[in-house]
């Protein structure tokens, strides 16, 4: 192994910050953090297979301060995750590269994905 | 697995994915602030069992794929390696029939 010269990739405390390198990496990050939440889904409902009493419980643990902070990281991830991917759809089909348009479209799931964690939480959680 | 049939693969699931992901954690945070009986009510419509149980077996299908490009990108000892995919195709498919198997019996 010692004689591989093959490039290793990324190295991410080398390279300078881009709003693509950005994205790139937090792209991988929240679909591992989707993952996460993949199984929280899954313990939800062991939980309410458990029946009801376990069930509070875990409505308890969910509504709690860290929970909400969870259930909300949880869904920016997935949001983030979701327009982000529409992005890498967009350049699979061979659109978006130049380096404006990358710039300006990373831009805009940044702030979109945080809009639409607040209106998606405010919705779901009966405030609006 | 050859790597073009993944990658297209991996373009679909994650095309079936984001209107599931969307809908079931829409319906997550509506139910953090519902009790049991509503709970089970919800979970009990057929249509909310058949997506979560495809968001699952699509959901680790396409993180199976993702997790083993990680792997590919940052472990360089290729027994590790090889170990790691191992436990990551079991995991993920383990999880998905345990929801299935709930969705039968349990729920």
């Amino acid at each position: 192994m010692t004689d591989n010269q093959n490039p290793l990739s990324p190295h991410l405390q080398i390279y300078r910050w881009h709003i693509s390198s950005l994205l790139s990496i937090t792209h991988r990050i929240s679909g591992i953090i989707n993952l996460f939440s993949l199984i929280l889904l899954f313990f939800w409902l062991v939980a309410l297979s458990l029946g009801e009493n376990n069930y509070e419980l875990f409505l308890l643990v969910i509504n709690s301060f860290i929970g909400k902070f969870i259930l909300i990281g949880f869904t920016w991830s997935m949001i983030f995750h979701i327009l982000s991917g529409i992005r890498h759809l967009v350049w699979d089909m061979g659109y978006g590269f130049e380096i404006k348009t990358a710039n300006i479209s990373g831009i805009v799931i940044i702030t979109s994905s945080l809009i639409l964690t607040v209106i998606f939480w405010l919705l779901g959680r009966g405030l609006i | 697995m050859n790597e073009t049939r993944q990658w297209i693969l991996h373009r679909i699931s994650a095309i079936i994915l984001a209107p599931l992901f969307f809908w079931v954690y829409f319906s997550l945070i509506s139910l953090s602030k519902k009790n049991y009986q509503e709970a089970i009510y919800f979970f009990k419509n057929p249509v909310f069992e058949i997506f979560t149980v495809i968001l699952f077996f699509v959901g680790f299908f396409h993180a199976k794929i993702s997790i083993s490009e990680i792997f590919e990108d940052y472990i360089h000892n290729k027994k590790i390696k090889d170990v790691a995919n191992i436990l990551a195709l079991i995991f993920s498919m383990v999880i998905p029939v345990i929801i299935l198997i709930l969705f039968i019996y349990k729920i």
